[in-house]
């Protein structure tokens, strides 16, 4: 059994072929498990939401003055907040600016954080301790502290600049697995391989190295979508930022420190709304990262 | 091998039986079959070798990687690891008794005090963390020893005798020891319990020239001493040539040959054994003579389940070794299973 | 011990390092404010009748450095200050030294951290090692799992959950403070008792969250030192199963306090949300109020106790790794 990727130097015919072995395995091993499934239809029905939540509803949502945080009924399965408007909605609408904030600290967390290890990994010597040392540091700062003080001068208004700051905070642990992963496939002989072969480093780079290593960078983008719900639904709700837009931390902090929901149960379906959506979307995102752990793991698919 | 989390109460250690041998024991290996369990079921590492130690004896088992030698190493402590587990045969162990039959703390005392089992130098196999003397004492009370300072005595004595400072040893910790420093320590605490039957597992895979030679002597020399019963587990002809009173040839989970290992090395009946004694490159003479076996050694999957296990690689394959497996068949002091052997010497004319 | 003396020449070189990252970045925050209240503040005083000597003071000592005259005489200004454990004045709490208040803050955060920590670790370690051995089995899938998912909650989600199970449906215990003012604070079972009810959810709420974590943790070490050749040297060597055990749950546990150590150092900034839930008026608590309240010598003191926190659970950690594990010690590099 061989651990060498087998991307190596295939031609584009076995290539497809792979590719299409890989969605057969992908279904196989989605169906094995009803969990692994679920999963999958969650996360797909959060992209939704986040796509076409907002178009479901008019801009400004109704309020109705006469039910101002009203039990769950049937017109309000999670009741209303303090204004009369239905939480359910709110939280549908608010899923956009959450998971676009998601979406775009992923990308720039694995952009460089790939970046970097790769860099790192494949330069090694001094461009090697220099980044390490850096991504230390970083490492070493605590990332919400750092996040509420930048927060006295900078508001992170839109979803776009929040996920820029915290994908520009967060890269550090991706750069530091995707280093040693680089440096591991380099132990085993794979780049040297490679440039035997005659191949370029650009070609090795995004050829045979990037490939072999997408599966564990997808995991981790997963990973890093999650990471930014939670800090960026946090930051709203202890307050420090201003409620520009409607979304589920803000709802959180309304509820908690507006509603005093805990300690009456008047605003409890008002907190309980935003928290059941970020338990849902962790477990969806569990169970896939759950999945992907056995497509691209073939010691676990074995078994 | 799995372990429960209750630490077992502590049974009052009954002192050790005088009956441990205090001579070389013998060993009869009869029928002994392991399966692996694999999602494609149960297939056989080792299946139906009969193979005995004698008194005082080496006995050198030599095979390629997967040839099921380390299987039945492990076999002769019933220590086959899960998946694994012995599914046909016995063990019997003078002194002992029929070791596949021995269960829980029955085992775990026969294991250590009457078999001492040696690992391959490059595997860690001692406690990272614990220097040499701390495992020694629990090895000691592990096996109800009363006087550590005795055991102690016996563990310098013995890494003296191997040519080790045995004071410094035993305050090592396993980092700050050599390769061939670490096996002559296996070696010591296989033997420190007086254990009369010993297993050395690859004693000499990753050690350098100069090493192996002297590991290899020290075997030697610590088996005629103390009047052991004594099995090498080994890829390496060279390794067998040197301590082996007796040999074993393993392909594919059988003993294809057997026999005194000057008579089966100067006169190899078995083809399998004329490949392996042809694939040496020798330092004098031609590079051309050292010849390949064809192909490959079986894995668990590959092996034919019925038939010859070595047809594939065989030059003189005949059209019953599709279907029947070879009997061992004696051939003066040999056992060799081959159909074309049987059929009448052959061999010796048809490979040229 | 040559060793040990340069890993920690090395730790504290690249701990002074980050405290100057950090502190830098509070100044320059501090000099961006949008609206410069620095200034600001320095015409207020004006305006109320002080002498610009007197204002300039006044308003140094909320900041932390004078207000005034170029920009890197103000940096030396302040960076002289923290190193005379001099942080200014808070301005939440007119008077008050912020080293005080800080003081004052990292009590009431280190000790529920610390028994809610060490309560996860030991069950969770517990936990891991029986997940290890019944790895196959439904009851280790079980823990696992359950692990997997109280790993990846965050931990405001799990405050909130707990709190508005004991603090508003179940109501049976308080939902913010230290304690009951009805109590004497000092050594009396009655405070003690209402401080202990007061801490229930925040120790709670930080045992559950790291426990997961730990559980996970010692399940894979516990699985790789299981496949490590001594454990089966040991056992071939009939080794008694306490022993056996022993080895194994020492080489596990090894690489486990050193994330003790770092989880602790991590957890002063962690207890922000926590603290904020709960109104327990620890240091996360003070971080957030006196930036909401815009007492920026406060926040900056805060930020840099958190950071020195880590640094020192950093330096802990590998100092603890260098004790206890004899290849580090002789100066073998760490790990297998």
């Amino acid at each position: 059994m061989s651990d060498m990727n087998p991307a190596v130097a295939l031609p584009g015919g076995a290539r497809a072929t792979l590719r299409r072995n890989f969605w057969r395995g992908v279904w196989r091993v989605l169906k094995r498990k009803p969990s692994r499934m679920a999963g999958a239809i969650i996360v797909l029905g959060f992209a939704f939401m986040g796509v076409f939540g907002p178009l479901l509803y008019p801009d400004q949502l109704p309020r109705d003055d006469n039910a101002l945080y009203a039990p769950p009924s049937w017109a309000h399965p999670f009741g209303t907040d303090f204004e009369g408007t239905d939480v359910l909605a709110l939280v549908v609408t608010g899923a956009q600016y959450v998971l676009l904030t998601g979406l775009v600290t992923a990308v720039i967390t694995i952009v460089l954080g790939t970046g970097v290890g790769l860099f790192a990994g494949f330069r090694r010597g001094r461009w090697d301790s220099v980044l390490m040392r850096i991504t230390d540091m970083k490492l070493t700062i605590p990332g919400l502290p750092l996040l509420l003080v930048l927060s006295t001068i900078w508001k992170f208004s839109s979803a776009w600049e929040m996920g820029l700051v915290l994908g520009l905070l967060g890269w550090g642990g991706v750069a530091r697995a995707v280093r040693s992963q680089t440096l591991s496939l380099r132990e085993r002989g794979f780049i040297e391989a490679a440039r035997g072969l005659g191949l370029s480093t650009t070609h090795i780079i995004g050829r045979e190295l990037l490939p072999s290593m997408a599966p564990f960078i997808a995991m981790n983008m997963l990973i890093a979508v999650t990471g930014a719900v939670y800090a960026q639904v946090g930051l709203f709700f202890l307050g420090v930022l201003p409620f520009e837009a409607n979304n589920w931390g803000v709802m959180l902090n309304l509820a908690v420190f507006g509603g005093g929901a805990l300690t009456t149960t008047a605003a409890l379906p008002y907190l309980m709304a935003p928290l059941l959506a970020i338990l849902l979307l962790t477990l969806g995102i569990v169970l896939v990262v759950d999945a992907m752990d056995e497509i691209f793991n073939p010691r676990l698919r074995e078994e | 091998m799995a372990v429960s989390v209750e630490t077992s109460a502590e049974t009052p250690v009954e002192p050790m039986p005088e009956s441990a041998p205090k001579t070389a024991p013998g060993v009869r290996v009869g029928g002994l079959s392991v399966v692996y369990k694999t999602p494609a079921g149960e297939l056989p590492a080792i299946a139906g070798i009969d193979l005995e130690l004698r008194p005082g004896t080496i006995t050198g088992v030599v095979g390629e990687s997967g040839s099921g030698k380390s299987t039945l190493a492990l076999s002769l402590l019933n220590a086959v690891q899960p998946p694994g587990r012995i599914a046909a045969g016995s063990v019997e162990i003078d002194g002992l008794g029929d070791v596949v039959g021995l269960r829980g703390e029955e085992l775990r005392k026969a294991r250590g005090r009457h078999i001492g089992y040696v690992f391959q130098a490059a595997q860690n196999s001692l406690n990272p963390l614990k220097t040499v003397g701390k495992q020694l004492l629990d090895l000691g009370r592990s096996h109800g020893v009363s006087d550590l300072r005795a055991l102690v005595r016996e563990a310098k004595e013995l890494l003296g005798r191997m040519g080790l400072d045995g004071a410094r040893v035993l305050d090592s910790h396993q980092h700050e020891l050599s390769g061939g420093m670490r096996q002559r320590v296996g070696i010591m605490l296989a033997l420190v319990l007086n254990a009369h039957l010993v297993v050395l597992d690859e004693p000499t895979t990753a050690l350098d020239m100069i090493t192996q030679a002297t590991i290899l002597r020290i075997i030697r020399e610590v088996h005629e001493e103390r009047g052991l019963t004594t099995m090498v587990i080994t890829h390496d002809l060279g390794v067998v040539a040197e301590v082996a009173d007796r040999l074993a040839v393993m392909y594919g989970g059988r003993v294809v040959e057997q026999g005194p290992t000057h008579e089966v090395l100067a006169t190899p009946r078995h083809p399998y054994t004329r490949g392996l004694l042809g694939a040496i490159p020798r330092l004098v003479g031609d590079i051309d003579e050292a010849r390949a076996l064809p192909g490959r050694p079986p894995t668990l999957g590959t092996v034919p389940r019925e038939g010859c296990v070595f047809r594939e690689r065989c030059a003189l394959r005949m059209d019953v070794c599709e279907t029947v497996e070879p009997p061992t068949v004696a051939d003066g002091p040999r056992l060799v299973a081959c159909h074309a052997v049987e059929a009448g010497g052959a061999v010796r004319e048809e490979s040229a | 011990m040559t060793v040990i003396a340069r890993r920690l020449a090395g730790h504290l070189a690249r701990g002074l390092v980050m405290v100057l990252v950090v502190t830098s970045i509070s100044f320059v925050i501090i000099r961006n404010i949008p609206g410069d209240p620095i200034a600001a503040r320095y015409e207020k005083l004006i305006e109320q009748g002080m002498s610009p000597e007197q204002a300039e003071r006044a308003t140094a000592v909320l900041y932390g450095f004078m207000p005034k005259g170029n920009l890197w005489q103000q940096y030396l200004d302040y960076m002289s200050g923290l190193f005379r454990l001099d942080l200014g004045e808070s301005l939440m709490t007119p008077g008050a030294q912020v080293t005080d208040v800080l003081f004052e803050a990292t009590k009431w955060t280190v000790l529920p951290v610390l028994v809610g920590t060490l309560l996860s670790f030991l069950i969770g370690i517990m936990m891991g090692v029986y997940a290890a051995i019944k790895r196959s089995g439904r009851l280790g899938d079980i823990l696992a799992v359950s692990g997997s998912l109280l790993h990846g909650i965050p931990q405001y989600v799990l405050a909130l959950l707990l709190g508005a199970l004991f603090t508003t449906l179940i109501p049976i215990l308080p939902s913010g403070g230290t304690a009951d003012i009805m109590f004497e604070p000092g050594f009396n079972l009655g405070y003690i008792g209402s401080l202990i009810e007061h801490a229930a959810l925040p120790v709670l709420t930080y045992a559950l969250a790291s426990y997961g974590g730990w559980i996970l943790a010692m399940k894979s070490s516990v699985v790789t030192v299981l496949g490590d050749d001594f454990i089966l040297a040991a056992e071939l060597r009939g080794m008694k199963r306490s022993i056996v055990f022993r080895y194994i749950a020492r080489n596990a546990i090894l690489p486990l306090f050193t994330i003790l150590a770092l989880s602790l150092g991590l957890l002063f900034g962690g207890a922000i949300f926590i603290e904020r839930i709960f109104n327990y008026p620890g240091l996360g608590l003070m971080l957030i109020d006196s930036i909401t309240n815009r007492d920026f010598a406060l926040m900056g003191g805060a930020f840099l106790l958190i950071t020195i926190a880590i640094i020192v659970a950093n330096i802990v950690a590998d100092m603890l790794y260098t004790v206890i594990d004899p290849r580090v010690r002789s100066g073998e590099e760490a790990g297998r």
